[in-house]
């Protein structure tokens, strides 16, 4: 008996289907790497981590126009190491450029092949700050737990490029991959504060932020700088609200963990101060 | 009548390098001299040396000890092979390009002036009766038609002298008939053609006179004629007898 | 002169006939176009990474297409046997190579231009700003390694029969330069004896073909280069290419060619 070649076919292509719509729901649960809507995890799974580090690297390095030492240039002994541009954010190694790394010209070889190379310390600025993103937005991808991504990416943003409500996107999506971040937190302060002038949203943030640091064993062990910086800016909110009583209480919280309470001292001095000629003025007043 | 090709006391060894070094003597004291216009056959069993003989004459092999001369240059000289045409065994073609592309570029090779090769390649593709196929590229070309456009790219210069290294090897009794019709009609034009070959029935119809060389020795030149009469019989006679192969009935 | 023109013209035609380069070329053309059309934080003016990755593309495609087409010349000409009605004629070894570097440099350069034209269109199109001279100091520059690859290449492809294996080895030998050359000395400060010696030597012998790559300047928009530099890149690239010319010449005009 001689089978149609299409009937055949058809009975192949049942089978599939048969077997298809039995085994789909068992091999949903096998892994959760194909249902990913993140390209990378779907290609990468976890080890798509290791390539975070690079894309934030590669930030600093369109952050430098190209200038950035390599592997090679920071085996280099004896060389002084620069803050690239931090603001405050972060002090990791990525951050982090060696001025002058290339140092003097060891050979005709190297002095030659300096006139192709770029050979000057810049930062990006009138905007085109903006080159840095496509990096970090790739560093996110590929690492959602990597915080400081979130905050220089926000940073650049709101400040530079003057693009809060993407900076607040960006640091919502930090903060729905990391929840328990205060260090997002703060900045998500700092944007209510600084960009939208949204005191209360601020505050309550801000609260937030401190609530989560103090929940965190290894922050209030470690990060005692975090604390300091979230006070102050409570401090410096409840003073430009008037509120003096909570500017310094917030002063003084501060103060417990600063390195330089003096500081401090002197900004609380002054609130007095001022909450004093506050008082002593309708009595000024003559009758 | 002047000599066209010369060998003198002709030696080529090859050395192995894989596992134990050995010599192994490709030609020795080979001597021949081929006239101008005559068509000289050159034959002998697999592994006599032909094709060595001919790629020394062609400088593709340096010779180990004596010399080979083309219109009495030494062949170490390119300049020796201005004049020649070559036909290799069997040979693909540059796949991606044309039988016009392929004569266009051996042309230019030769120096020819663009209207000189225009005219030469249209000659040269009715000849070999590429004709209709002369835009196709090669890589679309049967075997017979692959030899057929070697046989033009071997004439483009229009030779003096014709070297064929097994030209009707692996084509189809037309296909040979054809090969056997370009030579004789260039031998009506008076081109000398130096050939190897193991067919001795097309030998005997084409060729003035031939060598027999087996193990790298010449054994045996003359005229064709002379060579059938000597041996009483046919020229495949004369030949299994010269290279000394003794047939079942004959022992 | 005209044989080697000719030689070269096969070349040519061969790399346009063959699918590599328009694979490469479609290859890079979608990726880029891809990578232009990412959506980063609703700002359209951001455009350096897509140059950084054109240009990333450009040159492992300039170097495949060179290293793999140089590769195979030599031993296709033997394995299908062209060669010998070639050498038949009066063409001299020397002209073969020569024919053969042309052909191959021409048709790399050919290939080359065509990338960087979309590399201009792309890049224009998104900042409307085309640095011409610049894209021409990199195109000139980038060619000019490439005489020095597809020499290299060339001279590997005497040494070893397969394709194969000389276009992975050169391959291997030109990103290693790329990557590494430069830091060489860097390195073998670190080194004890011999090492140190050695690490010097290959140093100061490898052409630095990491001079070439001005990729950097392209992205970065540091604006154009001393051209006195570049001519003498130029004729850096100029005697390293002579030599691996030379050297291939030397290991193929007494070869012998059994048909």
């Amino acid at each position: 008996m001689k089978a149609s070649p299409y009937l055949v076919l058809a009975l192949v292509l049942t089978v599939c289907f048969t077997l298809a719509t039995g085994i789909e729901p068992r091999a949903s649960t096998w892994s959760d790497r194909a249902k990913s809507n993140n390209v990378f995890s779907m290609l990468f799974g976890d080890g798509r981590r290791l390539f975070a580090n690079q894309f934030f690297t590669m930030a600093d390095v369109y952050f430098h126009s190209g200038y950035y030492p390599s592997v090679f240039d920071l085996r280099e002994e004896g060389q002084k190491e620069i803050v690239a541009e931090s603001h405050g954010h972060t002090d990791s190694p990525e951050d982090e450029i060696k001025e002058d790394f290339l140092g003097k010209p060891k050979d005709w070889i190297d002095r030659f092949g300096r006139h192709f190379r770029i050979t000057k310390h810049t930062h990006l600025e009138s905007g085109n700050e903006r080159e840095i993103l496509p990096w970090l937005r790739l560093a996110a991808d590929m690492d959602p737990q990597k915080i400081e991504t979130y905050t220089v990416g926000s940073f650049f943003m709101r400040t530079h490029l003057n693009r809060p409500r993407e900076a607040e996107a960006f640091l919502r999506e930090g903060l729905r991959n990391n929840p328990g971040s205060y260090e997002i937190l703060s900045e998500l302060g700092r944007l209510y504060d600084e960009n939208d002038h949204d005191t209360g949203r601020a505050r309550d943030v801000w609260q937030l932020a401190l609530h989560k640091w103090a929940k965190n064993p290894e922050a209030v062990k470690d990060d005692k700088l975090a604390f300091e910086e979230i006070t102050v800016h409570l401090a410096q909110l409840e003073r430009g609200a008037g509120n003096w009583p909570q500017a310094i209480h917030w002063f003084q919280a501060a103060q417990k963990v600063a390195p330089d309470p003096n500081a401090l001292q002197q900004r609380i001095d002054e609130i007095k101060k001022t909450m004093a000629a506050q008082t002593n003025a309708p009595a000024a007043v003559p009758h | 009548m002047s000599i066209i090709l010369k060998t003198e006391k002709l030696r080529v060894e090859f050395t192995s390098h894989e596992f134990r070094q050995t010599t192994k003597i490709a030609l020795d004291s080979l001597d021949l001299e081929v006239n101008t216009g005559e068509v000289f056959g050159f034959l002998g069993p697999n592994g006599a040396g032909k094709t060595t003989a001919i790629n020394v004459l062609l400088g593709f092999v340096p010779p180990t000890r004596g010399a080979a001369y083309l219109f009495g240059i030494d062949v170490r000289q390119p300049i020796a092979r201005q004049r020649i045409g070559y036909l290799p065994e069997m040979t693909y073609y540059y796949k991606f390009l044309t039988a016009e592309e392929l004569l266009r570029f051996y042309a230019r090779i030769f120096g020819l002036p663009r209207t000189e090769a225009d005219k030469r390649i249209d000659q040269l593709l009715k000849l070999v009766e590429l004709e209709p196929a002369r835009k196709r590229p090669i890589k679309s070309y049967s075997k017979g038609m692959q030899q057929r456009v070697g046989l033009a790219q071997a004439l483009i210069n229009n030779p003096d002298l014709l070297i064929l290294d097994e030209p009707t090897s692996g084509l189809d009794p037309l296909g040979r008939m054809q090969v056997r019709e370009i030579i004789q009609r260039l031998k009506n034009e008076g081109k000398t053609v130096f050939f190897s070959s193991h067919e001795l029935g097309e030998v005997e119809t084409v060729c003035d006179r031939v060598a027999i060389i087996n193990q790298g020795e010449l054994k045996a030149s003359g005229r064709v004629s002379d060579l059938v009469a000597q041996h009483h019989g046919n020229l495949e006679k004369a030949f299994l007898d010269i290279i000394g192969y003794q047939t079942q009935s004959a022992s | 002169m005209n044989t080697i023109w000719a030689l070269a013209g096969v070349v040519i035609k061969e790399l346009y006939r063959r699918k590599d380069f328009y694979v490469l070329f479609v290859l890079t053309a979608l990726i880029t176009i891809a990578a232009g059309m990412v959506n980063f934080f609703n700002d359209p003016k951001i455009v350096r990474y897509v140059k950084d990755i054109c240009m990333l593309l450009i040159w492992v495609s300039a170097l495949l297409i060179a290293i793999v087409t140089t590769a195979r010349q030599i031993p296709a000409e033997r394995e299908s046997r062209t060669i010998f009605p070639l050498l038949a004629k009066p063409v001299t070894r020397w002209q073969f190579i020569l024919g053969k570097f042309l052909g191959c440099w021409l048709a790399t350069g050919m290939a080359l231009l065509v990338f960087y034209v979309f590399f201009a269109i792309i890049t224009g199109s998104r900042e409307q700003y085309w640095p011409w001279l610049t894209y021409l100091q990199a195109i000139w520059l980038q060619w000019a390694m490439l005489a020095v690859v597809i020499a290299l290449s060339l001279c590997g492809s005497i040494i070893s029969a397969a394709p194969s294996s000389t276009t992975t080895i050169c391959f291997i030998a030109v990103a290693g330069i790329l990557l590494v050359g430069g830091h060489l000395n860097t390195v073998a400060l670190h080194q004890a004896q011999p090492l140190q010696t050695i690490f010097y030597t290959i140093y100061f012998l490898i052409p630095h073909l990491e001079w070439f790559d001005i990729r950097d300047r392209v992205v970065y928009d540091w604006g154009l280069l001393n051209w006195l530099d570049c001519v003498r890149a130029t004729l850096y690239a100029a005697a390293y290419t002579g030599l691996f010319l030379l050297l291939t010449w030397l290991g193929f005009r007494r070869k012998s060619l059994n048909t």
